[in-house]
């Protein structure tokens, strides 16, 4: 027996020894009382009682089948009949563990970009401002003056602070120098987080004097004062180099605050007032992340109401200023920023709440499984459940049996679940990151924190309750005398229709989950063959970091030149060629042009992207050359060369000839001549309108692209490493900074996508395999139950064929039933899901009916098996048994 | 072990096994007691007939507890003895009218039977 129940005796024996000593102390008072002596009075008092010991124990007696001791009672026989059939068991706690651990696993992951909340004070209150161009992401970043405006003529916000996230090159005495994330803050961004130090102070507004040499302080986070200090207090007053300025630390954020970003541990906080140029008040840089405290009473849609209108007017001046209409198509977003701010909830919110339904449904799958195979154990019961209550047991005794296992089930498959799920949410963290991001890498943690353990806890108790109460309700009703007597009654009957309407149940959701895994596979079989206007196949790319390399923009261009050589030297390589940016990086720019021979309207949008690249990129790449020419290393500094894509050449010259004309980039007097025209590629992401492009050739710019893509006849991979030699071999200094492949860069924009339709797949499989179990065992048990019958029929004639086709009909019926119930939920879930994932091709019946055709071929060899021991009856074997 | 002595303390009580009940849920009717006093009311009211042995008193009053029928609470007596006191629940006082009423009509129906001239003389 366990610790526990233990325990709790030894405490009721302590007070049943108290309650005897109570009894012999006031007998021997009332003796003396009577006249005795003291002595005499208490042996006689002694006498009188008894056996002491034998008291205690025949009072125990009593205390048994209390209801905890009644509850391990249960477990116990609980716990023996599972090891009893340990198929059962196995099949039972693999299909939770997996359907457990899925939910457990995606919701940790819901929990840590959604739910978790900030430790800072009254979380619930923040907001974060964002603003967005149409169809692209939103961003936190605004300028100065934006701040400025906001700050002072907004009465929405009680508070709003402004902080620039950055990477900080720290060098302090007798360490290593080393970068870690920070931020610039204003000095009011303490305040409005409501945040104690844990030593020192914090910044505050006394911080905001600009170019000061007293706001030369920092503050760094309890994670860094432990690492490189030791918790030692004498942290305050030391300086550290920070970007090359010396700072004084004056303070220790709280332990648990690691910055706002959930993506991120920000470690080391600076004023705003010593930040670079581009930062500084004044400056009109988009880097300020906004976040606000709402007054209280004030939703987060009446202050995007009142900021839209004030960023409004701030917008106007900066296109006026920078004569960029684009400008003014951008919108302000209020979202809540409790939770943090994060760069991947927007584009992961949606994604893992389909994830989350159909990992929900798996469970589903997994829990109906099992209650039909504990509602047959139930069978296989019935006649000792009768015998029991017809010898006096409770029903609900009975009932709470049946409860008791299926919690245990659930109990321990969720426990198993839980290490699954531990693993499942770093796969799902490492798959999530893995995204290609400029700039830092990602961190997530996920941590199991009070929600997910309410979470799991819940999910196993809902699961125990759902697979268990069905069989515990019908024992409840086991009728003593009707099951005694023999099989056929009608509570057989009501038996195998539950069974078969369990089944049913189990066909269903298994089809709602494969069609919707269909759509989400066809969806990204449409994705993956998108034409993107280049051949994303046996293209690697290396991107190389010149950054202290001691090269000039002059000689790295030489070098680079001749680097080109060599790596198209390299066997297997076909082609190379130099870009800024390869497509589906998510990188790139755009400016302002003016075109010759073409009049702009007034509010139209001037911007174009824009590329650099080096000879035989377009060939390199895939993307034909529709006219004109290609760059060449020959050419001369001027006149400087352009090639525009054929949708820039349309909307700029209609039908006219593009080549020999001339484009004038805003804030540069010298234009380009168009020399060639190529064909539309995707640039940004796979799916996106092409937009104008144009390609300037990098050796005629003034800093020199870094990025290079190859061709090769075969696969890529191997000829990394040979890239690798001839980099090192002809540029000491340069450093790769990243290798992958195009194939893969293309992969990496369509994560969410690709997670999802590898998920539901799985999963959709998995519960149609749980379907065909639970099937299986159905009929295996029709089948038993039958055999008299099925000796009869064939005895008098029938065929096995006919045997095997009754069988088989009866399967069908069960799908069929499965797939009308089934189909409408499917047709209707696709429109739930159309609203959570955009493009989805809804349009198509193909994967309903695929997933039809799939559980009708699943079940049928599910049913085969059964069906053919029916076939093998021996009639006259069967019918001796009688 | 156990188990043997166990059954000569029941055959010793045999005669008084249900009665013992209703005679504790009777005496709680007047307020709580504990074990020691529960006792000596039965003794002392029933002018030293009954005496109630310690080894049936306390199984008996677990169990009543059990069936809820009585609650125990910790307290002290006049003479400042920590004990733990025993009171009639609402439970209790409904099962102590059952069987006073069984108890009546067991009581008619053995003197009957004892005595049967008597009992058809009464009806």
């Amino acid at each position: 027996m366990s610790r526990w129940p233990r325990l709790f005796r030894r405490r009721r024996d302590q007070e049943l020894d108290d309650e005897i000593q109570a009894h012999l102390i006031m007998a021997t008072r009332d003796r003396i009382a009577q006249g005795e002596t003291p002595v005499s009075a208490e042996l006689s008092a002694r006498r009188d009682f008894g056996n002491r010991a034998l008291v205690h124990e025949v009072t125990r007696e009593m205390w048994r089948w209390t209801a905890l001791e009644t509850f391990w009672q249960d477990v116990r026989y609980s716990l023996r009949r599972l090891r009893r059939s340990p198929g059962f068991t196995t099949v039972a706690l693999l299909s939770l563990a997996l359907g457990t651990g899925a939910n457990t696993a995606i919701f940790s992951l819901v929990n840590t970009l959604m739910l978790r909340m900030l430790p800072v004070e009254d979380p619930g209150q923040l907001v974060q401002l964002l603003h967005r161009y149409p169809g692209e992401p939103h961003f936190n970043g605004f300028s100065w003056p934006a701040y400025r405006l906001m700050l002072d003529q907004n009465h929405v916000f009680s508070g709003l602070t402004a902080a620039a996230y950055q990477s900080l090159h720290v060098r302090q005495a007798g360490l290593e120098p080393q970068t870690t994330d920070g931020g610039y803050v204003d000095g009011n961004f303490f305040p409005v987080l409501g945040l104690k130090p844990a030593l020192g102070r914090l910044i505050g507004p006394e911080d905001n004097r600009t170019g000061d040499a007293t706001a030369a302080v920092a503050v760094v986070s309890w994670s860094y004062w432990k690492r490189w200090f030791n918790l030692d207090p004498a942290i305050l007053g030391r300086q550290i180099i920070v970007e090359d300025v010396p700072v004084t630390v004056v303070g220790v954020t709280p332990r648990s605050f690691s910055g706002l970003q959930v993506e991120s541990s920000q470690e080391l906080w600076l004023p705003l007032a010593i930040t670079p140029a581009n930062l500084r008040p004044g400056g009109s840089w988009f880097s300020l992340s906004l976040v606000g405290r709402l007054k209280p009473g004030v939703s987060s849609e009446q202050a995007r109401a009142e900021m839209a209108v004030q960023y409004q007017s701030t917008l106007e001046e900066q296109a006026r200023a920078t004569n960029n209409p684009y400008i003014r198509k951008m919108k302000l977003e209020v979202e809540p920023a409790g939770a943090g701010l994060s760069n991947l909830r927007e584009e992961w919110a949606k994604p893992l709440l389909v994830l989350m339904a159909v990992v929900g449904f798996l469970l589903l799958i997994a829990c109906t499984n099992l209650a039909s195979m504990l509602l047959a154990r139930g069978a296989a019961r019935e006649h000792e459940m009768a015998l029991r209550v017809s010898l006096g047991a409770g029903r609900f005794r009975l009932a709470r049996q049946l409860l008791t296992e299926s919690l245990l089930l659930s109990a321990t498959g969720t426990l198993l679940g839980a290490f699954l799920a531990i693993f499942g949410a770093r796969g799902l963290v490492r798959i999530i990151i893995s995204e290609r991001r400029p700039g830092a890498p990602l961190e997530l943690h996920v941590q199991p924190d009070v929600h997910v353990l309410i979470f799991t806890a819940g999910v196993a108790l809902l699961t125990g309750l759902l697979c268990g109460l069905v069989p515990a309700l019908r024992a409840m009703r086991a009728a003593p005398a009707s099951s005694l007597r023999q099989a056929g009654t009608t509570g057989e009957i009501k038996r195998r229709l539950l069974g078969r309407s369990l089944v049913v149940a189990q066909v269903a959701l298994s089809v709602v989950l494969l069609s919707a895994a269909g759509l989400f596979i066809r969806h990204l079989s449409n994705l993956e063959h998108l034409d993107l206007g280049f051949q994303r196949d046996h293209v690697l790319l290396v991107t190389l970091n010149a950054t202290g390399s001691g090269y000039d923009n002059q000689h790295l261009s030489q070098a680079f030149q001749e680097l080109l050589g060599r790596l198209g030297a390299i066997p297997g390589v076909r082609s190379v060629a130099i870009c800024g940016s390869s497509p589906i990086s998510g990188a790139g720019a755009n400016r302002g042009v003016t075109v010759e021979g073409y009049e702009a309207k007034p509010a139209e949008i001037r911007n174009v992207t824009e590329n650099w690249i080096g000879p035989r990129y377009f060939e390199t790449l895939g993307t034909p050359m529709l006219s004109g020419r290609d760059f060449s290393l020959q050419e001369p500094a001027r006149p400087r060369l352009a090639i525009v894509n054929r949708t820039m050449a349309r909307y700029y010259f209609g039908s006219g000839d593009p080549i020999g004309r001339h484009v004038t980039f805003d804030g540069d007097d010298q234009p380009y001549e168009i020399v060639g025209v190529v064909g539309d590629a995707k640039f940004y992401k796979v799916r996106e309108t092409t937009e104008r492009t144009i390609y300037l050739n990098t050796f005629q710019q003034p800093w020199v692209a870094s990025q290079f893509a190859l061709r090769t006849s075969l696969d890529p991979g191997p000829v990394a490493a040979d890239v690798r030699r001839a980099v090192s071999g002809s540029l000491k200094t340069v450093t790769v900074q990243r290798v992958t492949t195009l194939a893969d860069q293309v992969d990496a924009s369509i994560v969410p996508e690709r997670l999802i339709a590898a998920l539901s797949g799985w999963f959709g499989v998995l519960g149609s395999l749980l379907a065909a179990i639970g099937l299986y065992g159905l009929l295996a048990y029709t089948v038993a139950r039958r055999i008299h019958e099925i000796a009869i029929r064939m005895a008098l004639g029938a065929a096995r064929r006919d045997v095997i086709r009754m069988v088989l009909r009866d399967a069908l019926g069960l799908v069929v039933a499965g797939l009308l119930i089934g189909a409408p939920i499917a047709f209707w879930s696709k429109r739930l899901a159309t609203g959570l994932i955009p493009d989805l091709p809804i349009g198509s019946t193909l994967p309903i009916a695929f997933s039809a055709v799939a559980m009708i071929a699943v079940a049928l060899l599910a049913a085969y098996v059964p069906a053919r021991r029916a076939a093998y009856v021996d009639p006259m074997e069967a019918l001796r048994h009688e | 072990m156990a188990m043997a002595t166990h059954k000569r303390y029941q055959n010793r009580i045999e005669l008084f096994q249900g009665t013992l009940d209703m005679l504790i849920l009777q005496t709680l009717r007047w307020g709580r007691q504990h074990g020691y006093g529960i006792a000596q009311v039965i003794r002392v009211g029933s002018g030293d007939v009954l005496q109630v042995e310690a080894g049936s008193l306390y199984p008996a009053l677990h169990r009543l507890e059990r069936q809820r029928w009585i609650k125990s609470d910790w307290g002290t007596s006049e003479h400042n003895q920590r004990a733990k006191y025993y009171r009639l629940t609402a439970a209790g006082e409904k099962q102590l009218t059952s069987e006073q009423s069984r108890w009546a009509q067991m009581t008619a129906a053995i003197a009957g039977l004892m005595h049967p001239r008597e009992s058809e003389a009464k009806v």
